[in-house]
């Protein structure tokens, strides 16, 4: 069984709850927010990331710059007093340069060559031997340095020690000689305090600094090695028509310190997606906790709004329908919710009593209304059925039959004090039976003996009480409509029984019988004007006394016959009132 | 109605406590925000808080500088992916059977991946295979292993260095050419396929009369002896090719014994202080140097990749081999190849 409130359940679930409409728009107008909120923040992010990381990157390397300009003025120093040293005796000039060789590890050889024939004059290795014929010589300097001017060399290998390579930078002077000719010295140094400097310049996670001579060439990278293996490569062109400043390059940023002394250029790589990433999975994480929060917290809230609002507001829709449904039957528990909810819900409960008390008093007035019709119809007596009873009794009296006569006016005394019945609506069943028979004694004499009729009552339904003038009209029906147009004798068999607890009347006729439609019409036709009380009377009255359930129900079939059944209540007394 | 009104309380007290719980959610999530604001880096300290992976590098020497420019690159990829490494290498480049207990003692210590140089195709072949099955990523750098179940391949292409040897050989002589071969081990798989590379290209020259090989142990002493006896017996060979670092020198020294240094052309493989010596004065006359230090880095760079679960660059890398002459030696280019920075 489905409850009547199911379909209408449906129907407003049907379309989508206030509360989720709401939800839906706070969490996508936050999550609109938020992330628009995240570009601008990315982009400002980003933006200023690589500003700071530009700057940063300027600031190391000038700090480089300044270290290896340190550096260089250091091996400058050198130069000098090697220069010094190289001027003193022979063995004692020897010694000097061959413990310094041979004590700072930086210095891997000290060389002087005669300028015009480029033939190497001297040799200070330390400890290292030379090659006996040495076939290329790396240190000798390309270009020759001027006067006062100190050349450094790119990197190289140290070609002319037996079985030993190291690499190295050549740094390389001019000395003039008091004969007047020139020398050329050169310090051969492995460049090593600097390269661990440089080793540990870091910028951002993967970023560093390498040092390029003029041209563009390498002198130190941090990834040498991995650059001679040829896995690593250096844009070598990016700054050549651009000095200084900072640029962009495949995820990199790359910033150049120029205007050395000696015109190296000190450059520094930085990694813009490792510094960015890192921002933007901060933010990115960031977004998805926000949003976590709005959703939870939307959740909740829609929850809250829900028990408060959207929840009461579709009981009391449910409770709208149902009172729709059935006004009468309808009791109404208040809701719960928020006070204005509360306030809807008090004002709803109030109307719904008043209703119900208006729909009562309705009834109660239109109930009393149809009685006093009811009791206006039944002082009307059907003028030609009392015209043509009372010629019947002057005929009899014409032909003397007086003992007729007098039969017939104790029965038509009878059928009118039962009739009226001081106005009582409710009669004994005994006293219907006799206002039935005494209407069928007028009947038999006036159609002269043409139909014969039967009572089978059970005794214990005499006592209990029906509506007064029900079987009347029922046999009036039977006689005109079914008997009347009949050739053989007709037969009217009336019963009174108790049936589930209910009182039946059942009229049966062996007539002409009637079609469906004619059943059906002759329960919605009103009270013609031969007869007083028409069926539908009857069907009416028996139902506002005791309810839809009651009234008349006809079975009929033509040539056979009609048996008209009339249900009513168990009355015991006059005073019931209908429900 | 009394029922009424107490339900009604009932509900009112629900959302109260609702009501709270919304707020204390709010303040939950402010101060979680403010933590993450003044913090972040407690939440994603990326890279630093990973566990350090163990990758064991197992070659076949640990003396000779081709090797040690393996680990000189497997050093630096360690360093910069944080991983932790060992390296060993077999006593000497025949004993496969120490090279297996190396692989296995590598897998007990807890090894995550391995990348080796295999001293013998077939005779790694189980012990790879075994530590493969444990789940461990293998990468071969330099000398191949008889397994599927490598990852990645990286070397010289030594088919195309032994064809570059011969074409050495050919472009740098005259006349008719009486080849010796100085290999090593017969089952080391890359002195197999150089030597076939070379075959393949000299096989074609009219010029050339003969092709000899004999095998030596990859050591010094061995080639040394073994290209003694080659010269002895051949008088008029007049070209010794040869292809690693050990039998290079052995074949040098045998040269400069035998007084044979202008006489012979010598094409030898990768560089040593001594190899590079005998380049400049004359004993080796072309070296083909290949690129250690880039397989050992590319070998455990592309371990590291396996083992984060990425593919390795490519299933085969080539490592790039230059040709090395006495008149090249010096340029700048070569320098890089030819002479490590430390």
């Amino acid at each position: 069984m489905k409850e009547p409130g199911d379909n209408n359940r449906q129907r407003i679930r049907r379309g989508l709850s206030s509360s989720a409409v709401m939800t839906a728009l706070v969490v996508g107008m936050a999550a609109a927010a938020l992330l628009i909120g995240m570009v601008v923040f990315i982009t400002i992010y980003h933006h200023s990331m690589i500003q700071n990381i530009k700057t940063y990157s300027e600031q190391v390397t000038g700090q480089v710059a300044a270290v290896v300009g340190d550096y260089i003025d250091d091996v400058s120093d050198s130069m000098q007093l090697i220069r010094e040293t190289s001027l003193l005796p022979e063995k004692e000039r020897d010694e000097k340069l061959n413990a310094l060789a041979e004590l700072r590890p930086e210095i891997i050889a000290i060389t002087e060559y005669d300028l015009e024939t480029g033939e190497m004059l001297n040799a200070w290795t330390g400890k290292r031997r030379l090659k006996e014929d040495i076939s290329v010589n790396l240190s000798y300097p390309e270009q020759i340095p001027k006067e006062g001017e100190l050349k450094i060399s790119e990197p190289h290998v140290e070609s002319f020690f037996v079985n030993e390579y190291p690499w190295v930078v050549s740094v390389s002077q001019l000395k003039p000689e008091p004969d007047g000719t020139d020398h050329i010295l050169v310090l051969d140094t492995k460049f090593s305090s600097i390269a661990s400097y440089i080793d540990n310049v870091g910028i951002g996670r993967h970023g560093y600094c390498y040092i390029m001579d003029e041209a563009g060439t390498i002198i130190y990278h941090p990834q040498q090695q991995l650059i001679f293996a040829g896995l690593k490569q250096e844009p070598s062109e990016l700054f050549k028509n651009v000095s200084g400043g900072s640029i962009e390059k495949d995820g990199a940023i790359y910033t150049v310190h120029q205007g050395m002394k000696n015109g190296w250029q000190i450059m520094a790589v930085s990694y813009v997606d490792e510094v960015i990433t890192d921002g933007l999975e901060k933010c990115v994480y960031l977004l998805l906790i926000l949003l976590l929060c709005v959703m939870f917290a939307t959740l909740i809230s829609s929850v809250v709004l829900s028990r408060l609002i959207t929840e009461p507001t579709n009981r009391l829709i449910y409770a709208m329908r149902d009172f729709e449904k059935n006004a009468e039957g309808f009791a109404f528990s208040p809701i719960s919710g928020s006070r204005e909810m509360a306030a809807l819900s008090d004002s709803f409960g109030h109307m719904v009593v008043r209703i119900q008390e208006l729909m009562a008093r309705v009834r109660r007035e239109e109930v009393a209304l149809r009685k006093t019709e009811l009791r206006a119809l039944q002082a009307q007596i059907n003028p030609h059925f009392l015209y043509n009873t009372l010629d019947s009794i002057a005929l009899m009296c014409e032909d003397g039959r007086n003992k007729d006569a007098v039969a017939m006016v104790n029965a038509l005394a009878r059928l009118f004090r039962i009739s009226i019945s001081k106005g009582h609506e409710l009669i004994p069943i005994e006293k219907e039976v006799e206002h039935a028979k005494s209407y069928l004694q007028i009947q038999k004499f006036r159609y002269k003996n043409q139909f014969e009729y039967e009572f089978d009552v059970e005794e214990q339904c005499l006592g209990y009480y029906c509506n007064k003038i029900t079987l009347q009209p029922i046999i009036e029906n039977a006689i005109y409509h079914g008997l009347n147009r009949m050739i053989d004798e007709g037969f009217i068999r009336i019963r009174i029984y108790e049936e589930d607890g209910d009182v039946i009347f059942s009229v049966a006729d062996n007539g002409v019988g009637m079609t469906k439609e004619q059943c059906e019409n002759i329960l919605k036709k009103e009270n013609n004007a031969n007869s007083g009380f028409g069926m539908k009377n009857v069907n009416d009255r028996v139902k506002i006394y005791f309810g839809e359930r009651y009234g008349i129900r006809i079975e009929s079939e033509l040539d056979e016959g009609t048996t008209v059944y009339i249900r009513m209540a168990k009355v015991e007394g006059e005073n019931y009132e209908s429900r | 109605m009394k029922a009424d009104k107490e339900s009604r309380t009932k509900n009112t007290k629900k959302t109260l406590i609702l009501l709270s719980a919304f707020l204390v959610c709010v303040l939950l999530a402010a101060v979680l925000l403010i933590r993450a604001a003044f913090s972040g880096s407690v939440f994603f300290s990326s890279g630093a808080s990973q566990e350090n992976y163990k990758i064991a590098v197992i070659v076949k020497s640990t003396t000779s500088s081709f090797f040690n420019s393996v680990f000189a690159g497997a050093g630096v990829a360690a360093a910069e992916y944080n991983v932790e490494l060992t390296t060993e290498g077999a006593v000497t480049e025949e004993d496969y059977e120490a090279q297996n207990a190396l692989i296995d003692q590598a897998v007990e210590n807890g090894a995550d991946a391995i990348v080796i140089s295999a001293v013998d195709f077939h005779g790694n072949e189980e012990a790879v295979q075994r530590a493969a099955d444990q789940g461990l990523p293998i990468v071969v750098i330099d000398s191949d292993v008889n397994s599927d179940d490598v990852i990645c391949r990286i070397g010289t292409d030594n088919f195309a260095a032994g064809r570059m040897a011969a074409e050495t050989v050919l472009s740098g002589t005259e006349g008719l050419l009486s080849i010796g071969i100085v290999n090593f081990d017969e089952n080391t798989a890359n002195g197999q396929e150089r030597e076939t590379g070379f075959r393949e290209v000299v096989g074609e020259s009219i010029r050339v009369k003969e092709v000899k090989t004999i095998n030596v142990l990859s050591t010094i002493e061995d080639a040394r002896q073994g290209t003694r006896e080659l010269i002895q017996e051949n008088p008029d060979l007049n070209v010794i090719v040869t292809f690693n670092e050990w039998t290079s020198l052995g074949v040098g020294w045998a040269v400069r014994d035998e007084g044979k240094k202008d006489d012979i052309m010598v094409v030898a493989f990768d560089s040593n202080v001594v190899s590079v010596g005998m380049l400049e004065t004359g004993e080796v006359d072309a070296l083909i140097v290949q690129n250690p230090y880039a397989m050992g880095y590319l070998g455990v760079e592309n371990a590291y990749l396996a083992l984060t679960g990425k593919k390795p660059e490519a299933e085969r890398i080539d490592t790039s081999t230059t040709l090395v002459t006495r008149e090249t030696m010096y340029l700048p280019e070569y320098q890089k190849i030819l002479f490590r920075y430390d």
